[in-house]
This record gives C-alpha cells, sequence and structure tokens, in this order.
C-alpha cells in the first residue's frame, strides 16, 4: 500500500515574538536580566517564535486545544469527512496532563469518534514517530487513513518562577533552552490515495543510539550530578523542584554528537541508496539551532556527500523551534509557499538530542490522476 | 569549506570511513571505563589504568608502522615516504605518556613492566600482520582509527580527565599533544586516499581494516576493567 501526505496545517498561538520581548513573557529569573541570553540568540538565529503564554504567565491555549487546531486546520483543506478519520496518532514532550496519553486528550478536543489511537512520547524526533505509525497502519491495510498531529507547549517549563523555585544559580545547562524553544502545533492527514498535489512517502526511517551515549537533554534529574534519584524519588515534588529535577536541560557539552550522527544516518541511507544526493530537490531538515547549519554543511562537504546550500528550506528563524511540532510546521508552510513540481524530491531531516534519536524521511511530489 | 578528497573512489572510501568512524565511537561509547569518564565517574585510579593498558599499545605502534613503510615497494615510494615520516614523528611518543603515569602518582617501573591485555595483543598482532603484506595501503584504515582517536577525542578525553580528577594538565600532556596536533597528521591521511583508491578492491581493504581496528581497540578499552 502506497501512503501519501494529501493535507498538512498548523497553529502558532498569540502573536510573533522578537528577541527584545522574550523575557517579558517568560520574565526575569530574580528580577535580572540574563547575562547569556545575546548569546544564545545570536548562535541559534531565531528572530521571532511563538508562546502559548501571557506576561502573567497564564497559558492562553491547552498544549491539546493547540494540537486540535492544527488537526482541524488541516482538515479544513481537505474533502475528506472528518467522520471517515479511522487513525490519530499524537505527539508531544509534554502533554496537559501526566496522564492519560496525550492522543486521548487531543482525540477529545477534536470529537473524533471510534478511532484507532497512538500517542508519541520523546522529544524532536517523537513526531516522526507518530508519523510513522500511522504511515505503517497505512501501509498493512489497517486503515486506510490517519491524521497525525504534533504539538509543543515549552513555555510554561521556562516560568521564572521555576528557576527562582530551583534556588539562586541558574546553570547555563538549564538556561540554554529557555532562549531555543517554543510552542507550536502542526498536523498531517495521511491517506492511501492520492489528492491533488500532494506527497507521496517513500520511506521512514529512525535510527536511535541510546546505547552508546548518556542523556543529553531531559526533564526529571536534579542540578546535581551525583545526585541520581530523579523527580518522583523525592518525598514530594516541591523537593524535586527545589533539588532542580523539573528544569529542562541540555548537556550542552554532549550536543556536538547530534551533527555526526546526523550525517551518519545520512551516509546510512546513502549506502543502503534510499537517497541519491543527485536526486535530492529540497532538504528539510530540523536543526534546532542555526549554529547546527553550518556544521552540518561542513561535514556533508568533507563526505563529498552535500546537498547545494539553495535546496535546504527552514522557517526555523521566524517560526522558532517548536521541537516534534517543527517538522510539521515546516513542511505545512513548504507545501503553502514554495514551488515544488511532480517528481520532486525532498528529504526530511529530524536529528534529536534527547538520547540521540535520528529520523528521516523521503517524499516524492505526485499529481493525483 | 572545501572537499578534501576529490577522486570518486576517494569519496566512497571517506564516506564509508565516516560511517566506520562514527560506529567506532558509539563502540567506545558502550566501554565502561570511556562511560565512567563520560558521566563524570571517573577516577585517578581509572586514568592510571588507562594509561598502564594505552602504553604497551603505543610502544607497539610505531613499530608497525615502520614495519609497513618497509613493505611498500617502489611504486609506492610516495606513500612509504608519508609512512616513515608518521611512524618518526611518533614513535617516542610513549615517553610523554610514562611521564604523565608517573606525574598521575603511577611509578614508572610498573608502566614500564606492564603487560598487553588481550585486546592490545589482537591489534598489535593484527596490524604487525598488515603491515608485513606487500604494498599494504589498507593500513590508511588503521590510521584513521588511531589518528582520528588523536585528533577527535583526545582533547575532549583530557579535558574530562581534568575535570574529574581535579588535575591541572599536567598529567595529560600525552592526550593534549595528540589532540593538538594530529589534525596536519589527518589531512596527510586525506591525501593518500585520493592516492591510493585506484579500484573497489582497494577501497575494500581500508574499510575492512578500519573495521577491524576499531573493533580491537574497542576490546582494549573493555578489557581494562576485566583486570
Amino acid at each position: 500500500m502506497t501512503v501519501y501526505i494529501t493535507s498538512t496545517g498548523h497553529h502558532l498561538p498569540g502573536p510573533a515574538i522578537n528577541n527584545d520581548d522574550i523575557e517579558d513573557i517568560l520574565g526575569r529569573v530574580h528580577g535580572k536580566p540574563s547575562r547569556l541570553k545575546k548569546r544564545i540568540l545570536q548562535s541559534n538565529g531565531i528572530q521571532t517564535r511563538h508562546y502559548a503564554m501571557n506576561a502573567e504567565h497564564q497559558t492562553t491555549i491547552s498544549n491539546s486545544a493547540m494540537a486540535a487546531r492544527a488537526a482541524q486546520d488541516c482538515l479544513d483543506q481537505s474533502p475528506l469527512n472528518p467522520k471517515r478519520i479511522q487513525q490519530l496518532s499524537a505527539a508531544t514532550s509534554q502533554g496537559d496532563l501526566v496522564l492519560p496519553g496525550f492522543g486521548s486528550m487531543v482525540q477529545g478536543e477534536l470529537g473524533l469518534r471510534d478511532i484507532e489511537l497512538h500517542t508519541s512520547h520523546g522529544i524532536c524526533a517523537s513526531g516522526m514517530m507518530a508519523l510513522k505509525a500511522a504511515y505503517t497502519g497505512i501501509k498493512a491495510g489497517e486503515h486506510r487513513n490517519g491524521l497525525v498531529v504534533a504539538s509543543e507547549l515549552a513555555s510554561r517549563l521556562f516560568k521564572s518562577t521555576r528557576y527562582e523555585a530551583a534556588g539562586d544559580e541558574v546553570d547555563f545547562n538549564a538556561e540554554f533552552l529557555r532562549r531555543m524553544l517554543s510552542d507550536g502545533a502542526g498536523a498531517m492527514l495521511l491517506e492511501d490515495q492520492p489528492r491533488g498535489t500532494c506527497f507521496r512517502i517513500d520511506w521512514i526511517r529512525g535510527y536511535s543510539h541510546a546505547d552508546a551515549y548518556p542523556v543529553c537533554m531531559s526533564v526529571g534529574s536534579p542540578t546535581d550530578p551525583n545526585d541520581h534519584r530523579t523527580w518522583q524519588d523525592f518525598p514530594t515534588y516541591a523537593e524535586a523542584e527545589a533539588a532542580g529535577a523539573l528544569l529542562l536541560r541540555q548537556d550542552v557539552r554532549l550536543l556536538d554528537n547530534i551533527v555526526k550522527l546526523g550525517v551518519d544516518g545520512f551516509l546510512r541511507l546513502l549506502d543502503e541508496g534510499r537517497i541519491s544526493v543527485n536526486q535530492v530537490d529540497h532538504v528539510l531538515c530540523h536543526y534546532s539551532s542555526d549554529y547546527f547549519r553550518s556544521r552540518i554543511f561542513d561535514s556533508l562537504v568533507q563526505a563529498g556527500a552535500m546537498i547545494p546550500e539553495e535546496k535546504w528550506y527552514t522557517n526555523l528563524y521566524t517560526r522558532g523551534n517548536t521541537g516534534c511540532a517543527s517538522i510539521f510546521i515546516m513542511l505545512d508552510e513548504f507545501r503553502r509557499t514554495q514551488a515544488y513540481e511532480p517528481g520532486a524530491v525532498i528529504l526530511c531531516m529530524v536529528p534529536e538530542s534527547g538520547r540521540f534519536n535520528t529520523m528521516y524521511m523521503q517524499l516524492t511530489v505526485v499529481e493525483a490522476p | 569549506m572545501n572537499q578534501k578528497v576529490t577522486t570518486e573512489l576517494g569519496q566512497h572510501c571517506l564516506q564509508g570511513l565516516l560511517r566506520i568512524w562514527f560506529d567506532f565511537e558509539r563502540q567506545l561509547g558502550r566501554v565502561p571505563v570511556i562511560q565512567r569518564l563520560e558521566r563524570d565517574q571517573f577516577t585517578i585510579e581509572d586514568y592510571r589504568n588507562l594509561l598502564l593498558h594505552l602504553r604497551q599499545q603505543v610502544i607497539e605502534g610505531a613499530r608497525w608502522i615502520t614495519r609497513g613503510a618497509s613493505s611498500f615497494d617502489r611504486d609506492f615510494a610516495d606513500v612509504r615516504s608519508e609512512v616513515i615520516g608518521h611512524a618518526r614523528d611518533e614513535h617516542r611518543d610513549y615517553e610523554i605518556l610514562e611521564c604523565d603515569y608517573v606525574a598521575a602518582g603511577g611509578q614508572l617501573a610498573d608502566i614500564q613492566n606492564g603487560e598487553r591485555n588481550l585486546g592490545t595483543e589482537a591489534l598489535h598482532a593484527f596490524l604487525m600482520h598488515r603491515a608485513s603484506q606487500p604494498n599494504p595501503i589498507d593500513l590508511i584504515g588503521a590510521m584513521w582509527i588511531i589518528e582520528g582517536l588523536g585528533q577527535k577525542m583526545a582533547a575532549d578525553w583530557a579535558k574530562r580527565i581534568n575535570a574529574c580528577t581535579n588535575g591541572d594538565g599536567s598529567y595529560t600532556q600525552f592526550m593534549g599533544y595528540h589532540g593538538a596536533n594530529d589534525d596536519a597528521h589527518m589531512d596527510k591521511l586525506y591525501a593518500l586516499l585520493d592516492r591510493v583508491c585506484v579500484d573497489a578492491q582497494s577501497v575494500k581493504s581500508i574499510h575492512r581494516t578500519a573495521r577491524v581496528v576499531g573493533r580491537l581497540y574497542a576490546l582494549q578499552l573493555e578489557e581494562i576493567d576485566h583486570d
């Protein structure tokens, strides 16, 4: 069975927030402007992003409602009757509730009836994992279609009050992602028949390396590296928070691995004959920061496997880094704003730094007969 | 950034070598002593033990390289020159390593009388065997792994070792030196790839030797925890 992406959608909450206004929303830790902000922003290159939170730290739209808006945007552009949707596959790094699964909450928001449900949990690659679940469901002939949604509401983690609760000193690893991540949702509709100009999914492939690398990006471990408890091992959640165990943290010294593992996966796909460098017309790569763009290019040039720079498309700089939703929001904007021909090959790449999981997808533009 | 390797076969060889290198890094990531280093649980005893085991391989390093040099005939005189130069650069490096061991609190006699562990035995035997073959161009695969360690990992390891053991750099001279100097060695390797990758067989043999050396090098480090 062949699977097609026949529609896409997105939802970015509230107005675009520029670099000068970030702290008006997230707040200043202990009332002080961040010393690291400028450096981090310069390296990631992001100019504007969206937050589902206002300056009073009130959530303006829930994560599941954002996911549902993106899904609705996707469905609104398709003639498919939503009552005929057979499966829903949803991804996020953090739902609104700890339990049940995020997908259940999104289904409730959307009012989809009698569907088969999948929730994918993780960081940036979880959106692709959700997509693969729906894709294989159709490919196996279990379903004729599937709705896939990826949504992130990271800003709630970045309230200044949370850093204040964890003590006087903010470590760089906890501060780092505060300038990188923002909120948004994207959706795709998958069907076993093409419709109009759409994308055929040629393959989706992932390589995870958690056996060989330590945790790089996480929530749940205390600030003290010698304290091996996780957030639920503390007597109370208040004590876990005071120990910094509820802050999102990136072990920045491990981050360089993301480039080489991303390139490694790319070379594997070349070797397996799944990609041919000369045949790729567009590359959509979820690099989390502009800093990585040139690093990836250097590695690919060195390996003699570079795809010319003009073929790389991104909307990172204006939409922000929305984690697992990024590649969905990117493909949606690409579909609506860029020129592409039937037969064009699109390569999507999502390297995740959580514990190093990289995912790839190849699409071909097709025209329904 | 320019491509360092320009021929099609050279590039094919390089892409394979990059993948073998990434796989080698993952193998290292599964080795207990390296995991302790990556996770800040590494002690000064771990470091002395690491040097004790590494020294036995380093001291044999110049031997297989010079043996390899002597196995290149006149058609490969240019390659032989490169390899001889490389051996000369490194053949007394083990002395720096011994100084580090003593500076880290070890006894000189202990490291000088140390024995090769099982992984080092296998690695050394394999390299001497390959180096004894006529025109052993596949040794470039071995150098790719071993020089790569110097260029890509040694400086980082030295930094972590110092951080874990409150060191001031006085006993990580060997790794510090390789981290700073192996870039030039790697550039010479890139030039050699274009020179020797003349057919599919040469590429295959370079890849195979790189893979074997990576596996045996990791085995050597795994054996540290078996003593």
